[in-house]
């Protein structure tokens, strides 16, 4: 057991990763401040969540207007905690939005995008923007009334682009029609691009927050640039 | 003194570990158990046992096996199917039955009674049953599969699922 | 850029000052899972998933509302009439993002203070408060069109009312093929029990019915004796009801001649709303129409006077 443990130690260098991701130091982030420097890793948290219930889900459901409501009820109703994952993951969708939001919003005020961090600002907008795919496509699986018109809606505001709209709102629907064509689609850009998307692009993030180092709090009276000449 | 800090730290942040973990093991155990639950369902899932309803007792003749058609209305998880099938019944007494699945045990051709031989004949590699079911001639390796039967208000029910092999019913 | 350089020195320093990620970070970012998890298991008790009817792009009385996080988006539309729409949906939100992209190239000083950089603090809380705004004008804006509430077994019924092809017999609503009775007016007076009976041997309580066995499901039996019974439409009110009419609700509604215009009129309220849906609107309208003014008449009428009045209401088809 323990020649095992050493083994996959070294081959895995397991010692140099865990070293590298969490014995690093960050800069000291007291009291409600240090509580902002969270909503990251809670982000990441929701994810995880997200991907568990989203996989669940995706066991019982079809991608069809015949039948896609009908699974879902069948989820609901005969699957054993199958309205628990089923809530989770419907919460989950809004708490992502939330969470994200609110850590952009600490970088935001904080001015955390700032040299050196550039381009991890640019991939946490395109994380942004991958959420809000999300929960865009995730809406209309259901195939309900809700999820349907609030589509629609959607749909059409897409198609208010200038001289291309009516284009866009072509390949979202997949068609003229919102119908069966659209909902495969749907669940196709949720259940397999997004995904495959959003973890190239959570793995590229975490890179460069450890690469660059987490941002240290403001300073508070003084200008940041003097302090460093003391 | 400086001995002693160490000491707090190390202890400090063993604790810390020792919060991380079980905090982690919860939130684990919360997620396994619901999607453990979710993933492991069919596990419990009730088997729905649909009786079909093959009309009145007395009006099946003693003695001689009848093949009776059905549609069979099958829940499969969020879509219901409808099927048809049938069954050869044969009773003594109007009141104990049996229900022969109307495939060959052999290679599952649909077999017919015959009149005149008082047996079952099955086209395929001229196999024959008696009339209870055992295998008279030919390759099958075992008597006709049977469903169970029962009979409820007058009325003679049938499972259409072979329970067992042969005459284990 | 010579502040980059020193920024990196500092950075290096406050580095090595500071503690280790494990376990000091590593457990508020614990503490703050653990709270999330239970925030959404306490969401997830408490409110469930919705699921409303199946979709219907047929129907035009749904109010289409967006999640609430896109409300704000779905709100601006309002305020860009006409032509200047294409401004809200896509205009702007294209430029929100694109300012979001380039945002680490616009702010370029060393400053990090929000107080020291006040163009975007402001910028951001002002967008906040635009989006708070235009959210809360969202949700209070009233629907345009009632929620109907349905009972999910009868509606469930319905839907299999038509995948049967039972309309290929029976006509209701004037709808459906003539070989059988019509229900709305045949079937749906009858008990519950005769219904069920009747679905699992249609011979057995008519005789000589040439109605086959469909040899239904029980849950299949019982969503469309629940949907039958729905039917019953301005069947079977007494004398009464016309009288509890005329001194509770005449003052307000208008049936044929008879009545007030401050409400809607009522007189063909039968060809859109069944007999439930009358009974729980007259028992409390809040719950159905959130924006009607009208009071609810549990406790104040007995509920024999109410389902004779929704009888008689959902018999108001013109005619």
């Amino acid at each position: 057991m323990k020649l095992l443990w050493e083994w996959m130690k070294s081959r895995l260098a397991l010692a140099e990763i865990w070293n590298a991701l969490f014995s690093r130091h960050v800069p000291e982030a007291e009291g409600l401040v240090g509580w902002l420097y969270t909503l990251g890793s809670a982000s990441l948290f929701v994810f995880f969540i997200q991907v568990i219930t989203g996989s669940l889900l995706a066991m019982n459901y079809v991608p069809s207007p015949d039948h896609a409501y009908d699974s879902i009820r069948f989820i609901n109703e005969q699957v054993i905690f199958g309205k628990w994952i089923r809530a989770l993951h419907h919460w989950g969708a809004t708490f992502m939005v939330v969470v994200v939001s609110l850590h952009m919003l600490r970088v935001y005020f904080m001015g955390s995008y700032k040299y050196p961090r550039e381009a991890t600002w640019i991939v946490g907008v395109i994380l942004f923007l991958l959420v809000m795919g999300f929960s865009f496509t995730g809406y209309l699986l259901p195939w309900d009334q809700k999820s349907y018109w609030a589509t629609m809606v959607g749909a059409n505001i897409a198609s208010q682009t200038p001289a291309i709209g009516s284009y866009i709102a072509k390949i979202l629907k997949g068609g003229d029609e919102m119908g069966a064509v659209t909902l495969t689609r749907f669940y196709a850009i949720h259940t397999l691009v997004l995904p495959g998307l959003i973890l190239v692009a959570i793995l590229i993030h975490l890179f460069l927050v450890v690469w660059h180092g987490i941002s240290e709090p403001p300073q508070k009276n003084k200008g940041s640039d003097k302090k460093a000449g003391a | 003194m400086e001995e002693k800090d160490l000491n707090n730290k190390i202890s400090r942040r063993s604790f810390l570990t020792y919060v991380i973990v079980s905090l982690g093991g919860l939130m684990g155990a919360i997620l396994t158990g619901l999607g453990g639950g979710y993933f492991l369902s069919p596990i419990w899932r009730k088997k729905e046992d649909s009786w079909i309803d093959l009309g009145l007792v007395k009006d099946f003749t003693e003695g001689e096996p009848l093949k009776i058609n059905f549609t069979v209305r099958k829940r499969d998880a969020w879509s219901t199917i409808e099927s048809k099938s049938s069954a050869w019944i044969i009773t003594a007494n109007q009141k104990d039955f049996i229900a022969f699945d109307p495939k060959c045990t052999h290679l599952g051709c649909p077999y017919r009674w015959s009149v005149e031989k008082r047996q079952f004949l099955c086209p395929c590699h001229t196999a024959t049953f008696s009339v209870d079911g055992e295998v008279v001639s030919g390759p099958p390796p075992r008597a006709l599969d049977r469903y169970p039967t029962k009979v409820v208000g007058g009325h003679l029910l049938i499972l259409p699922q072979v329970v067992g092999k042969g005459k284990e019913v | 850029m010579n502040w980059h350089q020193d920024y990196i020195e500092r950075y290096k320093k406050l580095k090595e000052q500071g503690k280790s990620f494990f376990p000091y970070a590593v457990l508020k970012d614990t503490i703050m899972a653990f709270f999330i998890l239970a925030l959404l298991c306490w969401f997830a008790y408490h409110f469930g998933a919705a699921l409303e009817e199946p979709a219907d792009p047929t129907d035009s009385n749904y109010n289409p509302r967006p999640e609430w996080y896109f409300l704000f988006l779905f709100q601006a539309l309002k305020l860009f009439p006409g032509n200047l729409e294409s401004v809200a949906a896509v205009l702007l939100p294209g430029l929100g993002v694109t300012f979001l992209f380039l945002l680490p190239f616009l702010d370029t000083g060393p400053e990090r203070n929000f107080l020291k950089r006040p163009f975007f603090t402001l910028l951001g809380v002002g967008t906040l408060a635009g989006i708070g705004y235009l959210t809360y004008q969202g949700t209070v804006s009233p629907l345009t069109n009632p929620i109907i509430e349905k009972d999910p077994l009868v509606f469930a019924g319905q839907r299999l009312y038509v995948s049967l092809n039972c309309s290929y017999c029976h006509k209701i609503g004037g709808k459906g093929g003539s070989v059988g009775p019509e229900l709305d007016k045949v079937a749906s007076g009858e008990t519950e029990e005769w219904l069920e009976k009747h679905f699992r041997e249609p011979q057995s309580v008519s005789p000589g019915s040439t109605m086959p066995k469909l040899n239904l499901l029980d849950d299949e039996i019982k969503v469309l004796v629940a949907f039958i019974k729905s039917l019953g439409g301005g069947e079977g009110f007494t004398e009464e009801a016309p009288k509890v009419f005329a001194e509770n609700c005449a003052m307000c509604h208008k049936i044929g001649k008879e009545g007030a215009e401050v409400g809607p009129d009522l007189s063909l309220i039968g060809t859109a709303r069944d007999k439930n849906y009358m009974r729980k609107y007259i028992e409390d309208p809040s719950k159905l129409n959130p924006s009607s003014s009208m009071p609810g008449y549990k406790g104040q009428l007995t509920d024999v006077q109410i389902e004779d009045l929704a009888r008689y209401l959902s018999a108001q088809k013109g005619d």
